[in-house]
């Protein structure tokens, strides 16, 4: 490396509404600075997950170092971290911002301001950033890149006249964007002499060097051989390997003040670094820790079991692996009646669980069962305590409550103003508060309510795109928790109650739902050899009934002049369906049944 | 005992259903066929010289559609090659529209003497739609030229609009004609086939219509004398298939000609459906196998349960330890706990309940591996 001067580095990252096209415009940030060949480049290169670059999201930072010579004729080095653009991942956004003196905010020509970049924009200016606006897609027919300049003026608040225009698509203007952010990010400040004091804002298991610590380095520097340690943690581990990333790990002697990279140090297990904590060094430590991260708590809790019961441990290692640069992740055993032993597990939001779920499938080759979202509700009893419930089962006996309260959110909804109507329908189903409305322009609403969080993880963001044809946009932040009437829907099987099938809703939804969710079920459960009886229950008093039919015919009625193979293989392939079942009790139901509890308002409605 | 099969894949014409190894336009190449299958079975001969077969079976396609020549010289081929008892069980697939009275005769003097004629409807207008080539009154006469034979009749439930009352027509039929043994097979739409697409179209009755059907089915044959001794298979007493039940009993058999499976010492193999993939390998002097495989330890058990508990009479426990070795009760306790509903068990052998044999396919699986 020829420049590693201070002044000439600059950290930052990219926020954006979804779809704005933020993968996009790293990608070609990276190839204008040659950082890769053209040849190389797979589309959004950042995006390394296949799960990622199947939906077309970003889930994950990643980081990426680039050198670029500037028309002053210098030569700067970029440090670029990716950021996820959906509500989950906020913390994750949090976590890279802490990371960086600058973002660029893009805003797609077309489509405006909407609820997410408002939400990262905030999060950026609450952590000091100088935001680089961008104005994306205007090579588009629908681009209107004047209104969102001024949108950008009037909405945020920044200049919009000088932002540049690009196509991250089509790469025009890229080197406008590169200049902006050499003028207007500053470069880090730190002091190379001072103890070392290394943020760690992500982290990953490699099976050769142990824990991947992804850092940002404050203050002081760090090289091979040194022996560090975390403020959090009791060990101390020797430094392997320090560099940088290319985007993959590209080793380098130092690691100095204002950098960012990685540290390997032979770290074997997961739980001895905390993304958020600081590394030093254990003979010269720095008095004190970088304030890390406020952390966020889980928002939407759901039990996974393994769909074979002797998984168990794989699925511990699993949680634990993907909890290592997943720190908003948290899991605790639990053992349900029906599902034998598995984890509670808290998410960011339901995408993340998703997320979550399809990793443990895809990266560790688990089957799972996942049961209905559930959120934390507070629960006073008659005696006066106080408890925490995010689990059905918990739940406790009506006589014993006092009252309850639920967790409700206040939402920014952005829309065309002909979607006013439906939205304002959509909040009211789903016990929404209406608190606000602003007209930003002719074409564009902004809605305000407060709703209740458990409504929210019920296919609200589904709804909410069905009705405005995927034009609303939507953000929510945490507000509290407000008083409510919850009861417990149970779920009973040929008699007996299902506990991975329990809900807590609102008694207003309780008979809606409860037959909703016994049709649904009566449409994934396969027929079986006996008739089954499906009942919806609230404090024992049966709401809804559906019934499975017995089967009446399931055999081969000729068997193919001795092709015995043939039989046997449709006999092993019915196996197969079977083991994809749980037997509850002396029924068997399909994993996706535990799921369907989701899916029952987009039917019924 | 040990069995033989032959097939014979030339037809007048395809039915709408039939998936199996039948070509109506490739007559022609009958004469290179049979001397080829003459071929196979002389090949196969020294290698199953230890054998004694007590059944062999013709079927198709439809035998009864070729010249009663190539009939006659498979039996002659198989009887010049192979021990037979004497008192074999030899059948011919026989269609109601291509059998004479040369024919019968032909195949009596060649020691034939089982006919299995495909029946299917006692309704012209079903079997139409089925493009059978034959009607109600071809299988009368057919019927009339086996007098005192012993003839099995094919049936089928689960055909478009069939209601009960056309199940009994049928199978009074089928007892007017002289049956001693009825299949009643329950149609199944295969894939490529012209009936699968009546089946997506939801034209064919529900699997619990076809289920009502073979509930009258058997209630009706039982009343007439035929009792079940196997999912699909009645008969009068003393007429059960000997080459059916050789399948069931898990026996060994031999198959010939083209898509004929085999199952000799454990191994499982089955030939090519192409005819002329056949004829090439069998002229070149090697086998026609397309799918061979070797059964091994537990699989030879299930293969057992899955074969023997069709049957009505399900299995005795001696028969699994004579031919396993192993004590089927202790072995397999806790499945046997989780189907006890559906089985009748004392302490000789294990049968499904009859008013389970038809949901049998769920059962089964609670034994394999």
């Amino acid at each position: 490396m020829a420049v590693e001067k201070k002044e000439n580095l600059r950290n930052f990252c990219i926020v954006a509404h979804i779809d704005h096209g933020k993968s996009t415009l790293a990608d070609r940030i990276m190839e204008f600075t040659g950082q890769v060949a053209e040849r190389d480049m797979e589309d959004q290169l950042l995006d390394s997950m296949d799960l990622e670059r199947e939906r077309g999201i970003t889930i994950k930072l990643t980081p990426v170092r680039m050198s670029y010579t500037a028309k002053d004729g210098k030569e700067y080095i970029f440090n670029l971290i990716d950021t996820p653009g959906h509500v989950d991942f906020t913390y994750e956004v949090s976590r890279s911002l802490a990371a960086c003196e600058g973002a660029i905010l893009i805003v797609d020509a077309t489509q405006g301001i909407e609820a997410q970049t408002l939400a990262n924009c905030y999060l950026a200016l609450d952590n000091n950033l100088e935001i680089v606006p961008v104005i994306n897609k205007i090579d588009l027919i629908s681009a209107r890149p004047d209104e969102t300049a001024k949108e950008i003026e009037d909405v945020i608040g920044l200049d919009g006249s000088s932002a540049p225009r690009v196509s991250a698509k089509n790469g025009i203007n890229i080197d406008q964007v590169l200049e902006k952010i050499v003028e207007l990010v500053p470069p880090p400040e730190g002091d190379d002499e001072a103890p070392l004091k290394a943020l760690i804002f992500d982290s990953y298991y490699d099976n050769f060097k142990g824990v991947i610590c992804f850092v940002r380095i404050v203050d002081g520097t760090v090289s091979a051989g040194m022996r560090i340690k975390t403020f959090m943690g009791e060990k101390q581990f020797d430094v392997t390997e320090v560099g940088t990333f290319n985007p993959g790990l590209l080793p380098k002697k130092t690691l100095s003040a204002g950098e960012v990279g990685y540290i390997a140090a032979s770290i074997k297990s997961i739980e001895d670094i905390a993304v958020g904590d600081t590394i030093t060094t254990s003979s010269n430590p720095a008095p004190d820790p970088l304030p890390g991260y406020k952390k966020v708590q889980p928002v939407v809790f759901s039990g996974i079991y393994p769909l074979d019961g002797s998984k168990f441990n794989d699925l511990k290692e699993a949680l634990l692996k993907l909890k290592l640069n997943d720190a908003s992740l948290t899991f605790e055993p639990d053992n349900s009646a029906a599902l034998g032993f598995g984890f509670r597990c808290g998410f960011l939001g339901l995408l993340h669980m998703e997320i979550i779920q399809e990793r443990i499938e895809r990266e560790f080759d688990i089957d799972i069962i996942t049961t209905a979202p559930s959120v934390s509700y507070h629960i006073y009893k008659t005696d006066g305590e106080m408890i925490v419930v995010d689990n059905p089962s918990r739940f406790p006996d009506v006589s014993y409550i006092d009252y309850a309260e639920e967790p409700v959110i206040t939402a920014n909804i952005f829309t065309p103003p002909d979607y006013v109507g439906a939205i304002m329908e959509l909040c009211q189903e789903k016990r929404g508060v209406f608190t606000d409305m602003t007209y930003l322009d002719a074409n564009r609403v902004r809605l305000n309510y407060t709703l209740p969080l458990n409504e929210i993880i019920f296919d609200f963001f589904d709804g909410l795109k069905s009705r405005t044809r995927g034009y609303a946009s939507f953000d929510y932040e945490l507000a509290g928790y407000e008083k409510s009437s919850l009861v417990k829907l149970d779920m009973l099987l040929n008699g007996e109650i299902c506990d991975a099938l329990s809900l807590i809703v609102h008694k207003d939804k309780a008979y809606p739902r409860g037959r909703a969710l016994a049709e649904r079920l009566k449409n994934v459960i396969p027929r079986q050899l006996f008739e089954i009886p499906i009942q919806a229950a609230v404090g024992g008093k049966v709401i809804a009934r559906e019934t499975v039919k017995a089967m009446r015919k399931d055999v081969l009625a000729k068997c193919y002049g001795g092709d015995i193979t043939r039989k046997r293989k449709l006999l092993e392939k019915q196996k197969e369906g079977k083991k994809k079942m749980r037997q509850l009790g002396s029924v068997e139901v399909p994993s996706e049944a535990f799921m369907s509890i989701l899916k029952i308002d987009s039917d019924s409605n | 005992m040990s069995g033989i099969y032959v097939h014979v894949p030339f037809c007048k014409s395809k039915c709408t259903y039939c998936d199996f190894a039948s070509y109506p336009r490739e007559i022609s190449k009958a004469d290179i066929y049979f001397a080829c299958l003459y071929k196979e079975i002389k090949g196969r001969a020294e290698s199953l010289k230890d054998y004694v077969f007590d059944t062999v079976y013709l079927g198709g396609g439809t035998p009864s559609f070729v010249d009663e020549k190539y009939i006659v010289g498979i039996i002659r081929q198989i009887k010049n090659y192979y021990t037979l008892t004497d008192d074999c069980e030899i059948t011919v697939e026989i269609n109601p529209e291509t059998i004479s009275e040369e024919k019968v005769k032909a195949y009596k003097k060649a020691g034939i003497n089982r006919f299995s004629v495909g029946l299917q409807s006692a309704d012209d207008k079903m079997l139409a739609k089925l493009n059978r080539i034959h009607n109600r009154e071809d299988f009368l006469l057919a019927t009339k030229l086996l007098k005192g034979e012993n003839l099995s009749v094919d049936v089928m439930l689960g055909l478009e609009n069939q209601t009960s009352q056309d199940v009994k027509d049928t199978i009074d039929l089928a007892i007017d004609g002289g049956a001693s043994h009825i299949s009643a097979y329950a149609l199944k739409a295969e894939e490529g086939t012209p009936m699968f697409g009546k089946y997506l179209n939801g034209d064919l009755p529900s699997e619990d219509e076809t289920a009502e059907l073979y509930d009258f089915a058997r209630n009706y044959l039982e009343e007439n004398g035929f009792n079940r001794y196997e999912v699909s298979n009645f008969a009068k007493d003393g007429f059960k298939s000997r080459h059916n039940l050789n399948y069931w009993n898990r026996g060994e058999y031999i198959g010939f000609g083209v898509s004929a499976s085999s199952f000799i010492k454990e191994r499982r193999f089955t030939n090519t459906e192409k005819i002329d993939e056949y004829t090439a390998c069998i002229l070149r002097g090697v086998v026609a196998e397309i799918f061979s495989e070797n059964i091994e330890g537990d699989e030879r058990e299930f293969e057992y349960i899955m074969l023997s508990l069709r049957k009505d009479e399900g299995f005795l426990f001696s028969d699994f330890k004579e031919r396993f070795g192993t004590d089927f009760t202790q072995k397999y306790a806790d499945r046997i706990k989780l189907v006890k509903k559906y089985v009748e068990i004392d302490e000789n052998g294990i049968r499904i309940k009859p008013e389970y044999i038809y949901v049998q396919n769920t059962i089964i699986i609670y034994f394999m591996d």
